[in-house]
């Protein structure tokens, strides 16, 4: 395998930059984030072929990953594994969000532990308005949390408010759950949901496809918005384009199943401009 | 020719020894004592055995004719109970309520010829100015109801009945006559227990530009069909014909529609929908004839259903029989299962997979009860959906 080591001379690793940083400034009250997902040498086969291969990755609260590759990597396995989807069969390793077993929990349960999946393809729901479908996916979260459901009028305010911020209209809100939106439509509100549920671990499955350039704006407004110290962002993306508008603070390579190559925003430059033949023979 | 005499159930023995001594009651007699009650054998009860169901004699009736609920509190409430008529509330203008002794309906097929013979009387309602507040008609178990309601010309009129025995047989025959412009609701409520046989045959007929809609909802019970044979004779004549069904344990329902385009410009608009779960089996046959006189008819029908469950069963039989050329006629038909794609997509945003079933059953069988224009009447049936779903436990 060819690095990228060699063609980026000058990045720096955070697994050798942060122990320094500890030991010589002790003084600061920073310390390393802790460990939000963990990910550690997972397979999922998918009608017994193994798509996912030993796949480990740390992802810290606070911090946004993006994950590149090429087309059939394994990206969106990735994501509906990480998420429970039934027929992604996991066969070894372990996904853990904030110590709790995620593999241990039905999709429901993953959800309302702060586990949130914005689809590349967002599902039509015939007969289920968006906003009747939201309150019940919030209140549902809220009971499964132990927390009390949120009254009518509070949710018919946050909704309110999150619409004006995000470009969701109200005839959005009413109608059946992305039944006849367009793409960007359907994407803007995975992002509506996304603000309304306020998940602490984000998946962004191939967000930015299907989306003109003012959407992706915002977009990417909204998912920045969403951005702080206790949550944490996995980009699942083909293109550098959605990067420059969420600027992530790591960028790892999945290719045959595994991250073959880890390393700053300036990755996926590299990655623009030399494409992902490199990595063909990494798995 | 020889008469081969079949070995009679106990069913059919003890609903022989239940027919009067009239002619109505001998139509039934011969009709049951040449073919027993149609078995799976006759075609148009071919996912109906109604031998079958009746095979151990007839449950002893039992349940109650339900409360009259709060959004028709308005309504004339008529009773058939076992003591007989009972009439409730305030009777409007224009309506002239008579009984009459009940005589065959000719050509129609055993369960009218059934429901006639029980029935000890026809209620008849004529119908002069329109009826600002429904007629609700309450069968009570093991009451036969049999009522002619004929609305004149340009009159509008809301019809409600209920069958809600949990046992026993139940019998309705409904003949309504829609005259020139005139406008007949119907909704029905059916909701049997497992011992409850069910059987309901409404005759229609719809003059020049009249409308006659009906939607049901059922929820099945042992055995419970529901038939309506409705005809437009008028010019421009308007049908609307919907059901819902919800069905589980090892409840059956079938919806049997024949509608006749008799003459010219009529439309037919008939959308059924139901979802069936453990054992359940829901049958749905619905025939759409164009006469040849029929031109420029505009018939549409539709049935899906959601198998809820491995051992569920749907059987749908949509006809469409055409004689005339200048018409718009189509049909749609579709039995599947729910789509996991979004019921995964429903869990990843947190709501229960039993929610997530729920939710998307009541939408799917919702789109029937929407077409309700009576407001109280559709949150009503909203609300035995809901309790089902509670109930059913998806």
């Amino acid at each position: 395998m060819r690095s990228l080591h060699s063609v980026i001379p000058d990045r720096k690793r955070d697994d050798q930059l942060l122990p320094i940083v500890s030991k010589t400034k002790k003084a600061m009250p920073r310390t390393m984030p802790r460990t939000m997902l963990s990910i550690k040498n997972l397979i999922v086969d998918i009608d017994g072929k193994t798509i996912i291969n030993g796949l480990t990755l740390d992802v810290p609260a606070g911090q946004v990953h993006a994950i590149m590759g090429p087309n059939g990597a394994g990206k969106s396995t990735l994501s509906y594994a990480l998420t429970g989807r039934s027929g992604y069969e996991v066969t070894g390793g372990t996904a853990t969000l904030d110590g709790i077993d995620l593999l241990a929990l039905a999709p429901e349960d993953r959800a309302a532990k702060g586990l949130f999946l914005s689809f590349q393809y967002p599902l039509e729901i015939p007969g289920v308005p968006s906003l009747t479908f939201l309150r019940t996916a919030l209140n549902a979260q809220r009971r499964a949390r132990g927390e009390d459901e949120m009254s009518v009028p509070d949710f018919m305010k946050l909704s309110r408010d999150v619409a004006k911020r995000l470009g969701v209209t109200p005839d959005m809100m009413k109608r059946p759950l992305n039944v006849g939106f367009s793409g960007g439509e359907k994407k803007r509100m995975e992002i509506y949901q996304m603000a309304i549920l306020a998940p602490r671990f984000m998946i962004l499955d191939e967000t930015d496809s299907g989306l003109d350039i003012d959407a992706l704006r915002v977009v990417s407004e909204g998912v920045n918005a969403l951005r702080g110290p206790d949550r944490s962002m996995l980009v699942i993306t083909h293109y550098q384009r959605l990067l420059d508008l969420i600027t992530p603070d790591r960028v790892h390579v999945l290719a045959g199943g595994k991250i073959v190559d880890s390393g700053g925003p300036e990755l996926a430059l590299a990655l623009e401009a030399d494409g992902y033949d490199r990595y063909k023979d990494a798995a | 020719m020889g008469l081969v005499s079949p070995i009679l159930t106990a069913g059919e023995t003890a609903l022989l020894a239940l027919l009067p001594e009239s002619e109505v009651g001998e139509a039934a007699r011969t009709a049951i004592r040449i073919g027993g009650l149609p078995t799976r054998r006759v075609e148009a009860f071919k996912w109906s055995d109604l031998r079958a169901a009746l095979a151990d004699g007839l449950p002893p009736a039992d349940g109650s004719a339900g409360m009259v609920p709060e959004c028709l509190q308005d309504a004339l409430v008529i009773d058939f109970a076992p003591d007989g008529l009972g009439i409730e509330g305030d009777k409007g203008a224009g309506l002239t309520i008579e009984t009459e002794s009940s005589q065959p309906l000719d050509g129609a097929g055993i369960i009218p010829a059934i429901a006639a013979a029980l029935a000890p009387k026809t209620v008849v309602l004529t119908i002069t100015e329109s009826q600002a507040a429904p007629i609700f008609l309450r069968r009570h178990p093991g009451s036969p109801m049999r009522i002619r309601v004929e609305a004149a010309e340009g009159v509008e009129v809301t019809l409600v009945d209920t069958g809600l025995a949990t046992s026993g047989l139940s019998t309705a025959l409904l003949e309504i006559v829609v005259a020139g412009g005139a406008k007949v609701t119907r909704i029905t409520l059916q909701d049997g227990g497992s011992a409850a046989i069910d059987l309901v045959h409404a005759h229609v007929t719809i003059a020049a530009g009249g409308l006659y809609e009906a939607t049901a909802l059922t929820f099945g019970g042992r055995f419970a069909r529901a038939e309506t044979f409705a005809t437009l004779q008028g010019q421009g004549a308007h049908c609307r014909i919907d059901g819902a069904y919800l069905l589980s344990g090892h409840g059956h329902a079938d919806a049997t529609t024949r509608i006749t385009h008799s003459a010219e410009g009529g439309t037919t608009r008939e959308l059924f929908k139901g979802a069936v779960k453990d054992k359940a089996r829901g049958v749905f046959q619905g025939k759409i004839l164009v006469e040849r006189a029929a031109q420029k008819t505009d018939a549409r029908q539709n049935h899906h259903a959601l198998m809820l469950s491995e051992g569920a069963e749907v059987d749908a039989k949509p006809e469409l029989e055409i004689y005339a050329d200048d018409v718009a006629c189509a049909h749609g038909n579709t039995v599947g299962a729910l789509d996991e794609s979004a019921l995964f997509y429903m869990r990843q945003r947190g709501i229960p997979l039993v929610q997530a079933r729920a939710l998307l059953v009541q939408a799917f069988v919702t789109e029937v009860l929407d077409i309700i224009t009576h407001e109280g009447a559709r949150d009503w049936l909203s609300g035995r959906v809901e309790a089902w779903m509670d109930a059913a436990s998806l």
